[in-house]
């Protein structure tokens, strides 16, 4: 499996992180599976709800899922992975990462933002036996190349 | 009738569908029927003891089951119960509150280790939890020669609970220009006694555990398991590619480090966090005998220190969850520029180890994997030996032998066979100039200790001679039984 995404959607995730720096920020993306790839059609930003260590720990509220997930699903989409930032830290998934990854065949996208200047975004997938995170191959297309639903 | 919707994610294992219809009244009932319909359901949603997994909420309508009545929770016709899963991540380790519940299996810190921790436990981010997660934690270092030196003297020091030493060598006085655990009273010693002594004198409330032995496929899965973090201090590629495969097949970190003349370079390697493996930067070792050894090339004694020092601080990072480990990124040390530079690394996705599709499954046999002949008993001697006691008796006889040395020249210099006509062919020489060497003739190989020429020996066998023999020890050991006034070095 790989991940498709548009340069346009990637600014849109990084600026996230960098509005929220120091703090992580974390979204879903919403879109479709497409000859192995999940293609990304929407990326949606959503609230940090972890009270404490917001430096280095992000929670999205499962009520925004699921409300995420309705909407995916009148619209023809699926929520097809998430993304969250790394501040002042490399885009490597943590043992944390590791232990809350809910799905296998997922994108789970992530990105550093060094003193508050987002860096290199990368995307992982968790193996079959949730032993370990492999890195996935990212795809970005220009916006004006891709079809936009 | 109730419906439950299925995240995207786990669509697959539904057949495909976003919501499924069940005949239930309560929740715990309309799960069994789920995943009695979809079996491939289960182990995405319980775990091995049948409990719903920590990720996974169940909501009814828009209200989290642990709010209502658990899996008694009643349903109705018309209600929708949602499938969704908790999102949380972050970089570094556990936190505070995270760490609270493991906290209670730390071990305490007495007055004594209180004290001694005192400049530790005034940084935040090691403190007392820091301090009792280093109590905790087990290092396995693998050799303690120059890299394990800085490396057992900063760890013990540090309070890392438990450390345990491979080795089996003794202690030379060439040892002592880097090997700094090791001091003049302890040549001759096992370096294992004089590394255990040193370790209990810089701090007694380190336990060292000593395995006297060459690690090898056979026993390395055993002794890596019961450690934590390992840290490979060796200079040959055997060692370095089964610490490295035992650490992956185990999902342990392994602290990378090796130096040559003035360069070392270091990095973590660590497949579970998302990093390479050793085999991922190089999938094959070099041909034997093309990269020289420190003690063919030399190194300054001070390196080790260098390169040591920064693995210790990896591991110590590992420990107490701090920081920015050198995961992905290849440290580069040059002490005669006095640089550092850094190189990213990738995890390669077709990495046999650590790859997408794995096929290294087990250890396997590193010596052949390296190309290498593996050393023979030191008390035996083999038929492709010569003692230097039957190299003087046929010599004595008049036989004609002829000798080649496979030093460098400098040790040359230091001491030789030329008064029974050696010759100078350096390894790394070696195979361009075996034209020189005649099948016919008998030929005695020899180097500082018999390591080199063995691989010496092994070229010569590879071109069709017979006539071969390595001299057992190489040129000390004719210092020590034959001419003891030769220079040793």
């Amino acid at each position: 499996m790989s991940v498709r995404l548009t340069t346009e959607q990637i600014e849109q995730i990084k600026r996230h992180g960098e509005r929220t720096f120091p703090e992580e920020c974390g979204g879903l993306l919403l879109g479709v599976t497409e000859g192995g790839a999940r293609v990304i059609r929407e990326v949606l930003p959503l609230e940090n709800v972890r009270q404490d260590s917001r430096h280095n720990r992000v929670e999205l509220d499962p009520r925004d899922y699921l409300r995420a997930e309705r909407e995916a699903t009148k619209r023809g989409l699926g929520v097809w992975g998430y993304y969250h930032s790394h501040p002042n830290h490399p885009a490597i998934p943590s043992g944390f990462d590791l232990d809350h990854a809910p799905f296998i065949g997922w994108s789970y996208l992530i990105f550093a933002v060094r003193d508050g200047k987002a860096e290199e975004a990368r995307a992982w997938t968790v193996r079959e036996d949730r032993s370990q995170f492999d890195e996935e191959t990212m795809t970005i297309v220009s916006t004006t190349a891709s079809t936009q639903s | 009738m109730p419906t439950i919707s299925i995240p995207t994610a786990l669509r697959q294992y539904a057949g495909g569908q976003a919501s499924v219809a069940v005949q239930a009244s309560r929740i715990g009932e309309a799960l069994a029927q789920l995943t009695a319909q979809f079996p491939e359901l289960q182990k995405h949603l319980f775990d091995a003891n049948g409990k719903l997994r920590s990720f996974v909420n169940i909501y009814v309508n828009d209200e989290d089951i642990r709010h209502l009545q658990k899996e008694e929770t009643e349903i109705k016709e018309g209600d929708e119960i949602s499938i969704i899963p908790s999102i949380a991540g972050g970089a570094g380790g556990a936190t505070v509150e995270e760490a609270k519940a493991q906290s209670e299996a730390l071990p305490e810190l007495n007055k004594d280790e209180l004290a001694r921790y005192d400049r530790h436990l005034t940084l935040p981010e090691v403190g007392l939890e820091g301090q009792r997660k280093l109590k905790a934690a087990s290092i396995l270092l693998i050799g303690a020669g120059g890299l394990g030196s800085p490396l057992g003297l900063y760890l013990a020091a540090a309070g890392v609970g438990r450390l345990g030493l491979v080795d089996f060598d003794v202690v030379d006085h060439s040892n002592l220009q880097r090997q700094i655990l090791h001091g003049t009273k302890d040549v001759g010693r096992k370096k294992l006694d004089s590394a255990k002594d040193r370790l209990a004198d810089i701090n007694p409330h380190t336990q060292v555990d000593t395995y006297e032995l060459a690690l090898r496929s056979e026993n390395a899965l055993g002794i890596v398991k019961e450690y934590d973090i390992i840290i490979d201090g060796t200079d040959n590629f055997q060692t370095r590619y089964l610490a490295n495969d035992a650490s992956v097949l185990l999902g342990k970190p392994n602290v990378y480090g090796s130096i040559f003349r003035f360069e070392g370079q270091a990095s973590v390697f660590y497949p579970k966090a998302g990093g390479p493996c050793y085999r991922c930067l190089y999938p094959e070792p070099p041909p034997p005998g093309l990269v020289p050894s420190c003690a063919e090339g030399g190194v300054l004694g001070i390196l080790p220190g260098v390169i040591g020092v920064i693995q210790a601080t990896e591991a110590i990072k590992l420990i107490i969850g701090e920081g920015e480990l050198l995961v992905g990124r290849l440290l580069l040390f040059d002490a005669l520029k006095m640089k550092f530079r850094e190189l990213k690394l990738r995890r390669n996705p077709e990495c046999p180890l650590c790859g997408d599709h794995p096929t290294i499954k087990h250890l396997i046999d590193y010596d052949q994997f390296c190309g290498v002949t593996p050393p023979p008993a030191a008390t035996e001697v083999s038929d492709w030996e010569i003692t230097p006691l039957q190299l003087r008796q046929r010599l004595d006889n008049g036989e004609r032998v002829t000798i080649i040395d496979v030093r460098e020249p400098h040790e040359w210099q230091i001491a030789n066979l030329e008064t029974y006509g050696s010759r100078l062919i350096p390894l790394g020489q070696f195979a361009d100039r075996i034209g020189e060497l005649d099948q016919n003739d008998d030929i005695v190989v020899h180097c500082k200790m018999g390591g080199r020429s063995a691989k010496a020996y092994e070229v010569l066998k590879k071109a069709g001679f017979t006539r071969i023999k390595n001299l057992k020890g190489g040129i000390l050991a004719w210092a020590d039984q034959i001419d003891r006034t030769m220079a040793k070095y």
